[in-house]
């Protein structure tokens, strides 16, 4: 006769077996993670060289195996520079897809989830090199892994005054648009420029979808500056640069990391010749060992700096994971921490090393500067600045 | 249907009530209690989203009044919004409970609705539409150079609001909280389009030198539906900044003032229940194309949605002028005739 305790007991230890054989299945497990891109909102343009690394970053990952047995599952999501689209895709990431870790795209985005990720305990990626993104005390979830705007700017100043060679202060103008990101780096550059004895001399506004700068350049054109900033985006910054050749001002142009790329000598053709574009992660075809994935993974097909990045801001993600595993337990925290831990990570030479500290997120504070000579970007000089206290958050 | 065919109304107060038929009312408190229990059931994706609609149906609802019902077109909703927004981050920075900070972001907003509304006592239609475009990029400058009340490009940032010690921290928490203030603006605005002011606001809209000829104060009555939209555009606006928590200039640009016009063309101009249909309407479609995008990379295999993402703008352009070619009278016109069907069924002619 059976017993009924013992076909429950037996139901049981059935129970347990697969429990016990599932677990390890569950432990070699997917590791969910979620992207926002701009498909197709104003900073498409991009947007969709950096998803196309990000996508290729996790393609790599699983195909070398950085992970050990577990694989990388992402879910992409085109949130068009939206606030609220972006915080719906967020939703979604956290309730449905279970994600460990979100790698963001834009100001607008990772802005708007700062305080979410920080709840939810998801360590961010993003593209938004926000200063203040960099303070833990107000963004202990986000990091990055380029140097911030105001750094990018300060490197730049600092490297033309260590060979201005005139014994007369070097005069510095500034271009901007009149939306968060343009404004961002401003106070910092003025503050510097002070500092280390720029003159300014002019300061204008130009809009991110300027079609003529020539007021705005006849005006600077009377100060004569030496260097002139320009932050904006590839598209402004070719208006600028191909009024102010009409107008043949000489001044040494230089912007920020998405004011100039790859797409910049097709816009602004030969007015393009020389200007200074400050970047983070090396130009397709450079010599490092992460350029050999890349040209494997694209076939040969050359890709924007951005895609770069992209690329980059994965394997820094992987080796976060890599180190919150190999202590265990696998968790937002555990991966926040495990990044904190990163002293001159090299993600395959792709940008400068980085460094994350639990009190300073700032992972590097180097900025590569690119010259544009014949249409192509070359790498002019890497400027490293001391990891001031001070610069924090700022 | 138990109803009768035809109106036959005794009295003025049986014509403009609100829920003519106990019908009706069954139905609304069927549908209410249907939004109170379907939340308990379903993941924070899809209850934020519902939290959405409700801030949307707020902004759509307030723009109805000045737009659809005044007929003063308003090219500055986004930034009436943005007002009531970083109304709220501000006061609440600084230790103002929520239930004040509600109300008070509404009032600002009010002001500055107000202020920029004075133009409309000149301007109609499309120079009216301009002169709102100015508060829009006004507002904006203000949001992103007043730097030590808005913080500037760095933003603002808020905490979960608290009512008597009760914290909403969680999607569906701010869900009935966003749930009751939509619930309470759409039956303000139902009221008001039953009042004086609100038969003022249609008379006016409708043919302003009649209006005045019978004694409507044109410059009165379009003040105080700038002020009134205003005040719960900011009311939403309240809402909005404290479910992101965060807040940055970008968030309240010229688009989102197009989007809340979209909402009440494709809803239907004039009605109430259209403002709600367009807000919910333009809320789930970035959603559906969203997941009509990752159904079909599970299909085809592959990543179509860059490809897809090209055809969003497009769907959303597409969208409007179909509405406005096929059904110039938005969806609320369509839940009318299916109504209608119904009701009239099977004797439709």
């Amino acid at each position: 006769m059976k017993h009924p305790l013992r076909r429950l007991a037996r139901a049981l230890a059935a129970l347990a077996l697969i429990v016990a054989l599932a677990a390890p299945a569950a432990l070699a497990q997917e590791i969910s993670i979620g992207m926002l891109a701009d498909l197709s909102g104003p900073t498409a343009d991009v947007s969709t060289p950096y998803a196309n690394g990000l996508r290729d970053g996790a393609k790599y990952i699983n195909e070398a195996g950085l992970l050990g047995a577990a694989k990388l599952k992402f879910t992409l999501v085109d949130y068009a520079y939206n606030a609220q689209q972006a915080l719906s895709a967020y939703k979604k990431f956290t309730s449905q897809d279970n994600i460990l870790f979100l790698q963001g795209w834009g100001t607008q985005d990772t802005e708007a989830l700062t305080q979410f990720v920080t709840k939810d305990k998801v360590p961010t990626i993003s593209a938004s090199y926000s200063a203040h993104l960099t303070d833990p005390a107000k963004a202990p979830y986000n990091f990055f892994v380029a140097a911030d705007y105001s750094t990018q700017v300060r490197a730049a100043l600092k490297y033309f005054k260590d060979n201005w060679k005139e014994s007369r202060a070097p005069k510095l103008a500034l271009m901007y648009p009149n939306v968060p990101y343009g404004l961002a780096s401003i106070p910092p550059a003025k503050e510097y420029a002070k500092e280390l004895g720029f003159e300014l001399v002019g300061e204008e506004i130009v809009d991110l979808k300027a079609m003529d700068a020539t007021a705005q350049l006849l005006r600077l054109a009377k100060a004569a500056p030496d260097f002139t900033w320009i932050g904006g985006t590839t598209q402004s910054t070719a208006v600028i640069l191909k009024d102010a050749q009409k107008l043949n001002l000489k001044t040494q142009f230089f912007t920020n990391i998405w004011g100039a790329d790859e797409n910049l000598p097709p816009l602004a053709g030969p007015a393009a010749e020389g200007v200074i574009s400050l970047q983070a992660a090396v130009a397709y075809g450079q010599d490092v060992p992460g350029m050999k994935a890349i040209e494997k993974l694209t076939g040969g097909k050359p890709q924007m700096t951005h895609y770069v990045r992209g690329f980059a801001s994965m394997l820094v993600m992987a080796e976060g994971i890599k180190r919150a595993q190999a202590k265990g337990k696998l968790g937002g925290e555990e991966i926040k921490a495990a990044l904190e831990t990163l002293r001159d990570f090299d993600p395959m030479g792709l940008t400068a090393p980085i460094s994350y500290f639990p009190d300073d997120h700032r992972p590097n504070m180097t900025a590569y500067l690119y010259v544009f000579k014949g249409g192509k970007m070359e790498l002019l000089a890497k400027q490293s600045l001391e990891r001031k206290k001070e610069w924090l958050g700022k | 249907m138990q109803d009768k065919c035809g109106l036959f109304f005794c009295s003025y107060r049986a014509e403009s009530a609100l829920f003519p038929s106990g019908f009706q009312r069954a139905c609304l408190a069927a549908f209410l209690l249907a939004l109170v229990i379907i939340p308990l059931g379903i993941n924070s994706y899809y209850v934020s989203i519902l939290c959405l609609m409700n801030i949307a149906v707020i902004g759509a609802v307030s723009l109805n009044l000045l737009t659809g019902l005044c007929g003063q077109i308003s090219l500055g909703h986004g930034a009436f919004f943005g007002v009531g927004a970083y109304t709220a981050g501000i006061l609440a920075a600084k230790g103002v409970p929520f239930l004040l900070v509600l109300p008070a972001s509404g009032a600002v907003a009010a002001m500055a609705g107000m202020a920029f509304g004075l133009p409309s006592l000149r301007l109609k239609g499309i120079y009216l539409a301009i002169a709102s475009l100015a508060a829009q990029l006004i507002l904006e400058y203000v949001f992103l150079h007043w730097e030590s009340m808005t913080g500037g490009s760095n933003g603002l940032m808020l905490m979960a609001p608290e009512i008597f010690g009760l914290k909403f921290d969680s999607d569906i928490k701010m869900f009935y909280l966003t749930l009751g203030v939509a619930a309470l603006t759409v039956l303000a605005v139902s009221n008001i389009t039953r009042t004086r002011p609100g038969r003022a606001f249609v008379a006016i809209r409708d043919h302003y030198l009649s209006a005045e000829i019978v004694g409507v104060n044109l410059f009165a009555g379009k003040l105080q539906a700038f002020g009134l939209s205003s005040f719960l555009a900011g009311v939403g606006g309240c809402l909005w900044a404290h479910y992101t928590n965060f807040i940055t200039p970008e968030q309240f640009n010229i688009g989102l003032s197009i989007n809340y016009l979209a909402m009440i063309i494709i809803g239907g101009l004039g009605s109430v229940l259209g403002a709600i249909f367009g807000a919910v309407f333009l809320t789930v479609l970035p959603e559906a194309l969203n997941a009509v995008a990752a159904l079909a990379g599970q299909m085809l295999g592959g990543d179509p949605t860059a490809s897809l993402a090209a055809l969003k703008g497009g769907v959303f352009g597409l969208v409007l002028t179909l509405f406005l070619i096929f059904e110039p009278d938005g969806l609320a016109q369509r839940w009318r005739m299916a109504k209608a069907y119904w009701k009239l069924y099977p004797f439709a002619h």
